[in-house]
């Protein structure tokens, strides 16, 4: 213990590494504050946007008093939705800050409505957000490589080195010196990370497998670094070359292989149905003005048998057949929608893939996981847009087929939006593979630390 | 003259000497190499990327364009809810570098009696990898070559000190001044070989016709400056640390702070101070405004009385039914009208917020020159919010056009009573949809992209000053500091 407290000492007395971890504190402690500060902005915003779309819809109630169908009601009233943040969403902020987390939908086709994008200032999002993640991923190995790149060639400059491997426990004084710089670079992270996931937790269970994720990766994410910098300290280099080594290392595995990835993933996957089933979309709902109306009524019959006494369109324009028709169209594009999707699927799994390599790109889709801010968070709110668009069709879908009339008391009547619950999906496998490339480097470290003395004592 | 002349051999003799030291060490060679492949691997992916995304979007404007002109006969109100489809070009520069063009949508939908949000944006549609950057030549010179030349050029002066041949040197009459410009010589020829590749590609670009020459002058001038900004803070720094390691790691925590931390920290702390409003709560509003102005599906609003009134006695007459223009294709136009004023007055006012943030994050140029030279650098390639916005505004312009000139077509090809009959088929000739010009996209004018770019321009410009007058007033202290 007197030589942990004395290396300690050591560290304290060395202005630059005491000013490197302060300055990590600091920032990890700001980014978890303005994590929580932009979630709680968007908490804010969601329980704002509740009350002004109650007044749209009254003011709409007293509008249409007493419909003879529900198609004005229908045509008009649109339903909010929300993708509320997690209580890890601080922790890595993802795509929230270019994709809608509220949305207006109504009951005319969904996929002209799906995805309508949100306000937001795509110079600022270009960089990214300044947030937990972008602390651990890209901020915390450069920390990590300054305390640790002159472990070995800072001593023999010095003079000392000869005279530490010739003690009796040199490998073991290495082992010390990294804990007790890996421990404070770990503290550094996880007290922000944690009292951030304390305060803004809300479930025991929940909490507590949030620690344990956060926790694990930043000790796996750290270790990786750690090892490394052993690695080469083992060389034998000078701390000039450690140092340009560490740092092109860190270069590569975090700006230049996850963008030439990217490179790779896109022209690998190509994904541009998104436009062409908005345009084949579009042609279906507005050409069914030209299509003779029993056509349209018997393609909606077969997707919606309940209705096949009520398909029979009189002449003149009919409510039921309009809104028959933008569902026809959503349908008309559904094989494209599922090939949309499943290539935005599959860019995701390669890029989990990816992270069993690189393991910034690993720990970056596990937090966004944990935080539920990634893109298949972003495809769950879709999906559960969709499903509450299949509600809002069905609560009409009678009144206007059974041609009953829509009042004002069937306002109150209307499907509330009901949000999914936020259950972290822990992608435990992406969480091994971050820490067996963690545990290899680590352990290849120390046996290179080890090595050392052997040849030391020679 | 001679003493200048000897002072110049002096200067290149010191040049070459720590030219062939830099080239001997095999790591600056491989890292020289090793950048020189990302950025010709990055402009040619970057290259390929804009042409085929070009090549995509001119496709599929050919589409919209073909199926709106297909159209059958039809009543033009139909083909205002029809609408069209708009797909943003890409800037050609857009290669070198493309800035916000995956962040933004690229596809508009336009139609009567709304203004959509372009959707489709690249962000959206891929993995959280577009997050670490994308390779492109700009981010290769942004990020990776000053990390390159501060590991390789760190030690130019502290070696000297150090190993004491500095003071060698100077028993020997070479000016300190000398000394760091012969340093300064040097590494500002390593960052020339490093920017060459760019350099040739964007003068390749120029005088294949793809990008004006100005443009590339301002691109290839911005890069220059930044590299040799960092030319001029390596050296400084290495002029004033003791030892070797010690400038090591003082640049590359500038570097971090400079091009990782602030690029990130800037744009976040502006999104606070100017917070955006939702699409939702503006769509609310929009709505209840819209609905204010009355309903201009129904010749009988109460809201649309007076101009009714007045358009009466213009062409003195009683009834609108005795008009010589169909009324409810004029009071079409004049709802749209009225509703395109609403929404183009809630585009602006968020714009306008968006460019106040931009204004805070420029502000911050004389913190980390990083941010004056990205907002150069996307300027002059076109792929700044400013362009965007231009784009936005044109496809709005030439959507009020087109929603005026289809009810222009109600008002002077229907007539009012046939208009007013549920019960009819009102359907004009498709010939009228052909008519309707084809969307151009223009870019904004050199002088304007040019003067949008100066105040970066500027703040680069300073900094370099700034930094070579330090350089120069150090080295000229360094030879005391040494005897």
């Amino acid at each position: 213990m007197s030589r942990l407290t004395f290396e300690l000492r050591l560290i304290v007395r060395s202005r630059l590494s005491i000013a490197a971890l302060l300055l990590l504190l600091l920032l990890s402690t700001l980014a978890v504050w303005s994590g929580m500060q932009e979630v709680e902005r968007q908490r804010q915003t969601i329980a704002r946007l509740a009350p002004l779309h109650e007044q749209d819809v009254a003011a709409l109630a007293a509008r249409y008093p007493a419909s003879k169908d529900a198609g004005n009601p229908a045509y008009y009233t649109f339903y909010n939705t929300w993708d509320a943040p997690s209580d890890a969403a601080f922790l890595a902020l993802g795509l929230r800050d270019v994709a809608p987390y509220v949305l207006r939908i109504r009951a005319l086709g969904l996929q002209a409505q799906l995805y309508e994008g949100e306000t937001f200032n795509p110079e600022i999002a270009l960089p990214g957000r300044f947030d937990f993640a972008f602390v651990l991923i890209y901020l915390a190995p450069l920390i990590a490589i300054a305390l640790l790149h002159d472990l070995v060639s800072g001593e023999r400059q010095a003079g000392r080195l000869r005279l530490l491997l010739a003690m009796p426990d040199a490998a073991r004084l290495w082992r010390r010196r990294v804990a007790l710089r890996y421990a404070l670079l770990f503290a550094c992270l996880a007290v922000p990370a944690c009292a951030g996931a304390v305060l803004s937790g809300t479930g025991v269970v929940a909490l507590v497998i949030v620690l344990a994720v956060v926790l694990i990766l930043i000790a796996a994410y750290l270790a990786f670094w750690t090892g490394l910098s052993m690695v080469v300290s083992a060389r034998g280099w000078r701390s000039v070359t450690n140092a340009t080594t560490l740092m092109g290392t860190w270069a590569v595995l975090t700006l230049v292989l996850p963008a030439l990835a990217n490179v790779a993933l896109v022209r690998a996957i190509p994904v541009h149905q998104g436009v062409d089933l908005m345009l084949a979309q579009r042609q279906t709902v507005h050409g069914a003005w030209e299509v003779p109306r029993d056509e349209t009524m018997r393609k909606f019959v077969a997707s919606h048998p309940e209705w096949r006494d009520k398909a029979h369109v009189p002449p003149g324009f009919h409510w039921k057949w309009y809104f028959a028709f933008h569902q026809v169209g959503d349908e008309s594009v559904a094989g494209q929608v599922r090939d949309y999707r499943e290539g935005l699927l599959a860019r995701q799994a390669w890029t989990g893939r990816l992270g069993w390599l690189l393991p910034g790109v690993g720990a970056q889709a596990v937090l966004h996981r944990l935080a539920d801010t990634d893109l298949p968070a972003q495809l769950a709110y879709q999906d559960e847009i969709a499903a509450f668009h299949r509600r809002i069709r069905a609560f009409y879908y009678p009144y206007l087929f059974n041609e009953r009339p829509f009042g004002t008391e069937d306002f109150g009547k209307r499907p509330a939006f009901a949000p999914r619950a936020a259950d972290p999906l822990v992608p435990w496998g992406d969480v091994f593979a971050v820490f067996v490339l963690a545990g290899v480097v680590l352990g290849a470290g120390l046996v290179g630390l080890r090595r050392l003395r052997v040849e030391g004592a020679d | 003259m001679s003493a200048a002349r000897s002072a110049f051999s002096c200067i290149t003799r010191i040049a070459r000497e720590e030219w062939r030291a830099l080239f001997r060490d095999r790591a600056a060679v491989a890292g020289l190499l090793l950048l020189t492949v990302l950025m010709l691997v990055a402009a040619m992916t970057a290259h390929e990327h804009q042409r085929n995304a070009d090549a995509e979007r001119t496709r599929y404007q050919v589409q919209a364009n073909h199926e709106f002109e297909a159209q059958p006969d039809r009543h033009p109100h139909r083909m205002v809810h029809y609408g069209h489809f708009l797909f943003r070009p890409l800037n050609p520069l857009a290669a070198f570098d493309p800035g916000i063009d995956g962040f933004t949508g690229n596809t508009l939908f336009l139609e009567g009696h709304r203004q959509n949000s372009a959707n489709f944006g690249d962000v959206r549609q891929t993995s959280l990898l577009l997050r670490f950057g994308q390779l492109t030549p700009a981010f290769v010179l942004q990020v990776l070559a000053p990390l390159l030349l501060v590991f390789f050029g760190h030690a130019a002066v502290a070696r000297e000190r150090e190993s004491g041949t500095l003071r060698v040197l100077l028993a020997q009459g070479v000016r300190s001044r000398e000394v760091v410009l012969g340093k300064l010589l040097a590494l500002a020829g390593f960052a020339g070989l490093a920017l060459l590749p760019a350099l040739a590609a964007l003068a390749w670009f120029a005088a294949a016709g793809h990008a004006p020459w100005p443009l590339a002058t301002v691109l290839a001038a911005g890069y220059a400056a930044w590299l040799l900004l960092w030319v001029l803070g390596v050296v400084l720094v290495s002029m004033c640390v003791a030892r070797g390691r010690d400038a090591l790691l003082v640049l590359l925590a500038a570097w971090a702070v400079i091009v990782i931390l602030l690029p990130r920290w800037v744009p976040d702390m502006a999104n606070t101070a100017v917070a955006l409003p939702t699409r939702f709560e503006d769509a609310i509003h929009v709505q209840r405004e819209y609905l204010a102005l009355g309903d201009s599906h129904d010749p009988n609003d109460p809201k649309f009385a007076a101009f009714r009134d007045r358009l009466l006695k213009q062409y003195g007459v009683a009834r609108v039914e005795d008009l010589p223009v169909n009324f409810k294709g004029v009071v079409g136009m004049e709802g749209e009208r009225k509703s395109s004023d609403l929404f183009n007055r809630y585009a602006a006012a968020a714009f306008d917020r968006q460019e106040r943030q931009a204004e805070i994050i420029d502000a911050f140029g004389w913190a980390s020159p990083a941010l004056a030279l990205r907002r150069l650098s996307m300027t002059a390639a076109g792929t700044d919010l400013a362009s965007y916005r231009s784009f936005l505004e044109q496809g709005e312009r030439y959507r009020y056009a087109l929603i005026q000139g289809l009810n222009r077509l109600q008002a002077e090809k229907l007539a009012y009573a046939d208009d007013i009959d549920r019960s009819k088929e009102n359907r004009v000739s498709r010939e009228h949809w052909q008519g309707f010009p084809a969307f151009r996209y223009e870019p904004a004018p050199l002088a304007d992209t040019l003067r949008r770019a100066a105040p970066a321009g500027a703040t680069l410009a300073l900094w370099l000053t700034a930094l070579g007058a330090l350089a120069w007033l150090l080295a000229g202290r360094l030879g005391r500091a040494v005897r």
